[in-house]
Parts: structure tokens; C-alpha cells; sequence
């Protein structure tokens, strides 16, 4: 008798217009077994799961579940069915305590909301062996607490096939580590579990086999005890590749932009940033490390000139720029380039085509009323060809590339400009292997062209290769900068989580300023007086 | 076993025309479904409908003549309006802003008509026509930029504001109210055609309006203006994205006050044509411009181009349902916005075929 699976799903195939985003892909879920599903961006790792939780329905192949074949037609089906699905982007209602988060997805619970949904679920949690306060409003939780709520609901639906979309992206190390035991413990009770990532580390510390996909096709599956990182980029990528990434040294100069004393509110008035110190030089990147929401934002902003400071000093070549409007601040050579969430939001429209995204920020330059396009295209047509972006033409509207394509497009610009300073946020933000590769030679390459970068990321192992130096932000507040190699992940883990300060690990200097600064005692005087009023 | 939905990639040119012919055929079928349930022969009533009563008519170009004068406003309020569109200012202002714009221009007419040439009393009711409308548009985004107000919500109600205000110079008689005649007992507005009236250029007995002229002259200005020039560049990344607006350094509040005038002095524009052209207001100056020429800019996706082939169409089909009506007493001349309405809902349906297809589910796979 064939083995009996939990999930069986034989020749799946879903297309979205001409995009095969699965071709035939077959994918077994052992009972009480952990599953990594591992693939590049757009290899159709999410595609693939959304058929199994409802949300896309198959245009062809079969889904088999405890040998039963089946038809989910609605996550209502998939819920019938007992799988659960943790996506990426919480499907939480901020507003609501944790409990009636739960309550809301429940069939026949009634006209009123009785208030023993609170016991029920304190009782339920606990049993499962979570803590959380069923009372709290999900607005006012970390996004660990989320993210257990979110495992939590699935739980308590009573689901035996658990996944969970990229859950480690938003966790730190010590929380990781939270989310893999209790992974453990799931499993132990009988629960099989599917996770996608794309990071190899967690693949094999978690993982009992490891399902690869590329391009939307199914390449194989392995059990991981029996496999190791270099294999498993292979099938994923598809050719040897090389995972170090280089730091070349180079030689620095003095600071370029150095931050006194900066404190900036975000939208809601709260201190994002609170009395930061860092300086960056040419020659060097500047990493810096945090959990997501703790002031990045509003310090990339700040810089650009995009955001009020509330005050300190921001001194470039020994000018002050606070104040000064985002053009003038362009016109300083510091370009800043933010990847949102949604990656498109700032830096870029859309709608508009690469050429006229080229043009962006000089196409005032040129005197006359009209709009120079001839420039852009030519500009639009050399990005295109030494950054290897993937295009039909330079006309086509930027929201039509692939997200690799897009940010090679965004950094290609910023670069043309010829900055002294580049401050990019997340420039890798969901780009797979070969992109994100792409990204850290642009970077290297600038950086060896003597431009100081502060590289705002995500991804640990990233920032202690690539880096010169790590800052680290808890709460709007630095926790020390360290130097790459002369540090460890658990460390900036605990960091990070504010645990612990390394602000005054150097008693002769005092973090984050320079000792050749180029401020002087008329700023800081200025920047007295200023306050005085 | 069921259908879906899928994505098109791309549609050839011809297949969306295709799309939307059959959608306006398929209008005009539920029209003549209706016509005949009403007693009216369908083909008859369309034929009469779409010569707009010229055929067999001894002085058809004098029909042309008032064609043109339904399609000059209508063309040209909808070019102003897909200025904002661009942009995502949500103008649904139009009505309000072409009513000041009547009024400005008519008490220009009124007060230095008798006085002044014809030729500088028609820049002069021009100018009035479209600073009054421009500051009631500019208004609207001052507030908006100012305190984040729903633009929607403002230029909906200041439609109204205006609206009324029309309707009160119409029906108050009073010493100080130039706008009606002082002779007549009941309130009427004044007739000003003989104080200032658009010339014609006559080609042969036909009368070609300088009006007309003038709007194809700004509609090729503006399609120049929103392809080619900084400012059209500036309005679409706002349109597109304000954070990316704001980010490339430009100044995102004055773009959209500039913009915002700019459409509804070009719709104060139009009001000064329809009243240099009618001679005298009535509270149904507007022909529903306003409105209409939202649907058209729409119908169009904002193609300056495009809005004048549209505007002529919808134009034809007013016009001629009006003519039409002489002819079948049974059928008022609103059977064109019905059908007009018709021809929006399909087009908009052929939209969703120009973007999807339905295919049937399979089931199978390799096993």
C-alpha cells in the first residue's frame, strides 16, 4: 500500500495570463512532518500554498488530502478541510482584541459576543502551550505576539496542516528561535507543517525535507538530513553560484554626513528617532540593523528632507542640511532610495515608464518648458544594459517588471546621479539570489568610487558580510555601532531587542562621533541657540 | 467543473475596438428593444436620430451649426476636466465651475457690453469667465491642500452652491438685479446677443463658429501640455504617486493648486463660449456638461484625442435625440441619456473583456 500523505497535490498547474506561475508541480506533506518549500521570488512558492488555503483555485490538477481527492474552493473549504495558512502579511483587524480576532472567522458563534470567548481562548492558548493576553488589542502588540496570535487562530479551527508564508522575515534571531520550538512541539503533536523561506540556515535547522521550486516548476524534493546549502542553492537557482559576498577595503575618507543630536517624530508625533549619533564616511557601508518600525523610516526620510527634524544636526561637507527642501538636499549628492513594502510606494510611479522615471529627479535641469526625453531614454536605455534589467522596452510602465527588475531600475537612477551619499532602505526587499546579488556589486562598486552608503536592511548574514560597520536602532535610539567583523548575530540580536547597550563600550570616544568631525562649535552653537528659542 | 477568470496579458488594437463597437451595438439593440415596446419603429427613430434630422432638411446646415454649438462646451469642459483627472483630483466640480463662469461672463456683457466693442467685451467676458471659475475650482484644492479635504465631497456641494445661486438671480426681482429684464414683469433673464456674440466665418450659408476653432486650438495645447511639457510630466507623477512626487523635490501643493485652475478656468472657458454664443443665461445653462463630460473624459481614459472623437458622439446622440423627438412625440428627447447610460455600463463591461477572459476549469494533470 502506498504511503498515505497528508497532503498530496499531483500536477498542479495555475496561470495568470501568459505567467505559468505553477507548471505541473507535484508535492507530498508526510504526516507530522516539517516541509520546507524553498524557491526564488516568483518561483511560485506562495502561488502554490494559496491553492491549498482557497484563495486561487487550480486550472489544472488534483489535491489530495489524507488520500482523499478534493476540491477547495474558498478558505472556507481549505478551514472545512483542516489546513491552516499564516501569511506573510498578518490578516489581523488592529482594532480588535486578540480573542475576537479569533472569534470573528467563527461559523455559528451566535448573534452576541459573550464574554467567555476570552476564558475559551486564554484556555486554548495555554493548552497549546502559548502565552498571550486574549484582552489585548492586536494594535498594541510586537509583531512576534502577532505572529503567535495569527498560529493561535489556525490552532484553534483545528487545523492539522499548518503554513506559514515566510514567517522568520520579520522576526529577530532570539524570536526565530521562539517560533522554531514551538514549530517543534506542533509537529510533536502530530501536526504537519509546510514553511516557505527562502533563507538556507533555516531550512536546515528546521526542516525534516526540503521541496524546491524554480520558475514554477516543481525540481525535486529532499530530505534535508541528507543535503546541504550549496546543493540546495543549486536546484533553486539552477547553476553554482557563489554565496560570499565581498567587502572589498578601500581607503575612507573623512565623514560626509554625520548626525548630531537628531530626534524626529514620526506621523503620529512619537519619537521615532531619539538623539542618534552616527557619521558615515566615503568609502564605507554603513549598516543598519533593528527591527522593522524602529525609526528607519523616518531617519531615511529626515535625510532626504522629506520629514521635519525636531531637532540636531545633520552636516554634510560641513553644511548643515536641516531644513533645507528635498531638492536642494538632491542637488548636495545624497540620494536616498527607500524600498517599501509593497515596493513600489516611494522613489518610483508606476505607471510611468522607465524613461520617465529616469527623468525624475532632473527633469527641471533642462531649461525651456518642455521635457527632455531624449536624455532619459538614452539614460533610461544604459541603465537597462549594464544593470541587466529585464525589460521589453524602455517605455514599458515600471509596475510591470519584476521586483528584481524595479529595483535595478530605482538604484540605476540613484547611481546616474553621481551621489557622495546613498542611503537605501531594504534594497533587496524580496529580490531572490541573483538580484540581490546584483544589488550588493552596485553597492561595492560605489562604494570603491569613494560614496559613503548607509544601508538600511533586514537580513542579518546580509549586513555582517557587506557592511563595514552595523548601527543598531531599538526604539529610535542607538544601541552601538559595532564593526562587521568583529561581531556575531547573536549579539545584534540582543541588541536589537534593546538587551543590550554597547554606547559606551569605548570610554575615550563617545559613539557616533567622529573624530575628525567636521562640526564645529559654530553649529553646534547654532543649533543652541536654535533650540533656545 | 466551472469557469474562471483570467488575465490578458495583452489585447491587439483591433480586438479592443472591437469590444467596444459591440458594446455600443449592444446599446443600441437594448434602445431598440425599448423603441419598439414603445410603438416606435427602432430603425426608424436611429436613422432620425444619427442624421440628427438633416437628411431631407432644405437648411441642414443650420442643424450643423447647432450641433456644434452642444458639442463646443461639452468637448471642451471635458478636456478641462481630464487636466485634474490626471492628476486624481477627483473635479467633480465641473457643473459649478461652468455656472460661475456664465455668470461672470454674462455680467461682463451686461454691464460693459454696451459700452465697449464687441471684440474686447468678448476677451473681457472670457477672462471673468475663467478667473471665476478658476478661484471656485482653486478653492476647493486650497482646502484640500491646506486640511486634507475629500475634494469629491466639496466640488459635489459647491455644484449645488452655485447652482442655486443661479437660480436665485433668475427668479429675484429686484432693482439691483441686472441679470433680468426690466421691462418684463415676470422674472426673465435679460437677452444680451446684441451687445456681444461670438463671430462666425461663413463658408457659404454655412457659419462656421469661432468657438469652434478655439477649442480644437486648446485641446491640441492641452494635449501638448500633459504630453511633452515639465508641468504635464509633474502632473502625472502626482497623479501616480504624491510620495514619489514629494520625494523627487517637487513642490506637490503648488502642482495641484496650478492644475486645478488651470482645469477650471478652461471650463469657465466653456460656460463664456456657451453664453457668448446662447446670448442670454438660463438656469440650465450648463446642459449638464458638468456631468456628462466626466463619462466622456472617462470613456476616453483621459486621451485628449480621444475625448474630442467621444464628446462629438455623445454630442450627436443629444443633439439628435432632440431632433429625433420632432418627429416621434412618444419618445422625449431623455431616451439620450438613457442611452447613454446604456453605452456606459457595456463600455465599461468591455472594459473588463479587454482585461479578462473567462475560460472553462479543467481538471487532470499528469497523474
Amino acid at each position: 500500500m502506498p504511503e498515505q500523505y497528508a497532503i498530496e497535490m499531483r500536477g498542479i498547474t495555475k496561470t495568470f495570463g501568459s505567467v505559468v506561475a505553477n507548471n505541473n508541480i507535484n508535492l507530498n506533506l508526510r504526516q507530522g512532518e516539517i516541509l520546507a518549500l524553498l524557491g526564488e521570488n516568483g518561483s511560485g512558492k506562495t502561488t502554490l500554498m494559496n491553492m491549498l488555503s482557497g484563495i486561487y483555485a487550480p486550472d489544472a490538477g488534483e489535491i489530495r488530502i489524507d488520500g482523499h481527492p478534493v476540491t477547495i474552493s474558498s478558505p472556507e473549504d481549505s478551514k472545512r478541510l483542516g489546513i491552516g495558512m499564516v501569511h506573510q502579511h498578518f490578516k489581523l483587524v488592529d482594532v480588535f482584541s486578540a480573542a475576537d480576532n479569533i472569534w470573528m472567522g467563527r461559523e455559528k458563534s451566535g448573534f452576541a459576543l459573550k464574554s467567555q470567548r476570552y476564558s475559551e481562548i486564554e484556555e486554548m492558548s495555554k493548552k497549546f502551550g502559548f502565552d498571550i493576553d486574549p484582552r489585548k488589542k492586536v494594535r498594541n502588540m510586537a509583531v512576534s505576539e502577532k505572529q503567535t496570535l495569527e498560529i493561535i487562530k489556525v490552532l484553534y479551527y483545528g487545523a492539522k496542516v499548518i503554513i506559514l508564508d515566510e514567517p522568520t522575515a520579520v522576526l529577530t534571531v532570539q524570536e526565530i528561535e521562539k517560533l522554531f520550538n514551538v514549530l517543534r512541539r506542533m509537529k510533536e503533536e502530530g501536526h504537519s507543517i509546510i514553511i516557505i523561506t527562502h533563507k538556507l540556515n533555516e531550512v536546515m535547522e528546521i526542516s525534516d525535507r526540503v521541496a524546491i521550486l524554480r520558475k514554477g516548476e516543481y525540481i525535486t524534493t529532499v530530505n534535508t538530513a541528507e543535503t546541504n546549502e550549496q546543493e540546495l542553492t543549486e536546484w533553486m537557482v539552477g547553476r553554482k553560484i557563489d554565496l560570499n559576498i565581498d567587502r572589498p577595503t578601500v581607503d575612507k575618507t573623512r565623514p560626509l554626513l554625520e548626525i548630531r543630536d537628531l530626534t524626529i517624530r514620526n506621523d503620529e508625533g512619537a519619537v521615532a528617532i531619539d538623539k542618534v549619533n552616527f557619521y558615515i564616511r566615503g568609502g564605507e557601508i554603513l549598516g543598519v540593523a533593528g527591527i522593522a518600525g524602529c525609526g528607519q523610516k523616518e531617519l531615511c526620510e529626515a535625510i532626504a528632507g522629506l520629514r521635519p527634524v525636531q531637532s540636531g544636526l545633520m552636516i554634510h561637507k560641513g553644511d548643515n542640511i536641516v531644513g533645507l527642501p528635498p531638492k536642494a538636499i538632491l542637488e548636495k549628492g545624497i540620494s536616498m532610495s527607500f524600498i517599501p513594502e509593497d515596493r513600489l510606494g516611494m522613489g518610483l510611479a508606476p505607471s510611468l515608464s522607465i524613461t520617465d522615471n529616469m527623468i525624475l529627479k532632473n527633469y527641471a535641469d533642462t531649461p525651456g518648458p518642455f521635457v527632455d526625453r531624449k536624455t532619459g531614454r538614452a539614460d533610461a536605455q544604459r541603465v537597462i544594459e549594464e544593470l541587466e534589467v529585464v525589460t521589453p522596452s524602455t517605455e514599458t510602465p515600471v509596475r510591470r517588471l519584476s521586483g528584481g527588475n524595479v529595483q535595478k531600475v530605482l538604484l540605476g537612477r540613484e547611481i546616474k546621479a553621481g551621489p557622495n551619499v546613498i542611503v537605501t532602505a531594504y534594497p533587496v526587499r524580496g529580490l531572490d539570489i541573483n538580484s540581490s546579488y546584483a544589488i550588493y556589486d552596485i553597492l561595492n562598486q560605489q562604494k570603491k568610487d569613494g560614496v559613503g552608503i548607509l544601508f538600511v536592511g533586514e537580513d542579518l548574514d546580509v549586513m555582517l558580510a557587506l557592511c563595514d560597520k552595523i548601527m543598531v536602532l531599538c526604539h529610535g535610539k542607538v544601541m552601538g555601532v559595532v564593526h562587521a567583523h568583529k561581531t556575531s548575530k547573536e549579539e545584534l540580536g540582543l541588541m536589537m531587542t534593546g538587551a543590550l547597550d554597547l554606547t559606551d563600550r569605548y570610554e575615550d570616544k563617545p559613539a557616533g562621533i567622529a573624530r575628525d568631525t567636521n562640526i564645529t562649535e559654530e553649529h553646534l552653537n547654532a543649533a543652541n541657540k536654535e533650540g533656545e528659542n | 467543473m466551472g469557469f474562471h477568470i483570467v488575465k490578458r496579458d495583452t489585447c491587439p488594437l483591433w480586438k479592443k475596438a472591437g469590444f467596444y463597437v459591440v458594446a455600443v451595438l449592444a446599446a443600441l439593440v437594448i434602445g431598440g428593444i425599448l423603441l419598439f415596446a414603445m410603438g416606435v419603429d427602432p430603425f426608424a427613430y436611429y436613422s432620425r436620430m444619427f442624421t440628427m434630422g438633416m437628411v431631407g432638411n432644405k437648411i441642414a446646415y443650420k442643424a450643423f451649426e447647432n450641433y456644434l454649438k452642444v458639442f463646443v462646451p461639452l468637448a471642451l469642459t471635458s478636456v478641462a476636466l481630464s487636466l485634474a483627472f490626471k492628476m486624481r483630483f477627483w473635479n467633480i466640480g465641473g457643473e459649478g465651475q461652468f455656472i460661475l463662469g456664465a455668470i461672470a461672463s454674462a455680467t461682463v456683457a451686461l454691464k460693459l457690453g454696451p459700452t465697449l466693442p464687441n471684440a474686447i467685451t468678448l476677451i473681457l467676458m472670457c477672462l471673468a469667465a475663467m478667473l471665476a471659475a478658476g478661484l471656485y475650482g482653486v478653492f476647493v484644492a486650497a482646502l484640500k491642500a491646506r486640511f486634507g479635504t475629500n475634494e469629491t465631497l466639496m466640488t459635489l456641494m459647491l455644484n449645488y452652491v452655485a447652482l442655486y445661486l443661479l437660480i436665485f438671480l433668475g427668479e429675484t426681482k429686484a432693482d439691483w438685479n441686472f441679470f433680468l429684464q426690466e421691462k418684463s414683469a415676470r422674472p426673465v433673464f435679460e437677452d444680451f446677443s446684441a451687445l456681444a456674440s461670438f463671430p462666425r466665418i461663413m463658408l457659404g450659408k454655412f457659419g462656421l463658429n469661432i468657438c469652434v476653432i478655439l477649442t480644437f486650438v486648446i485641446g491640441a495645447l492641452v494635449f501638448v501640455y500633459l504630453k511633452y511639457t515639465k508641468h504635464g510630466y509633474e502632473i502625472s507623477v502626482v497623479g501616480d504617486s504624491t510620495g514619489t512626487a514629494h520625494y523627487a523635490g517637487m513642490k506637490v501643493n503648488a502642482i495641484v493648486l496650478r492644475t486645478v485652475f488651470l482645469s477650471a478656468c478652461l471650463i469657465g472657458l466653456a460656460a463664456a463660449f456657451k453664453v457668448g454664443t446662447a446670448g442670454v443665461l438660463s438656469t440650465a445653462i450648463t446642459e449638464d456638461v458638468g456631468w456628462t463630460g466626466i463619462i466622456v473624459a472617462w470613456l476616453s481614459q483621459l486621451n485628449t484625442a480621444i475625448i474630442f472623437v467621444v464628446s462629438a458622439l455623445i454630442s450627436m446622440l443629444h443633439y439628435g435625440s432632440v431632433a429625433a423627438a420632432a418627429t416621434f412625440s412618444k419618445v422625449d428627447s431623455s431616451f439620450a441619456n438613457m442611452l447613454q447610460g446604456v453605452i456606459l455600463f457595456l463600455v465599461l463591461t468591455a472594459d473588463f473583456f479587454i482585461r479578462f477572459r473567462i475560460v472553462r476549469s479543467k481538471k487532470g494533470g499528469s497523474k
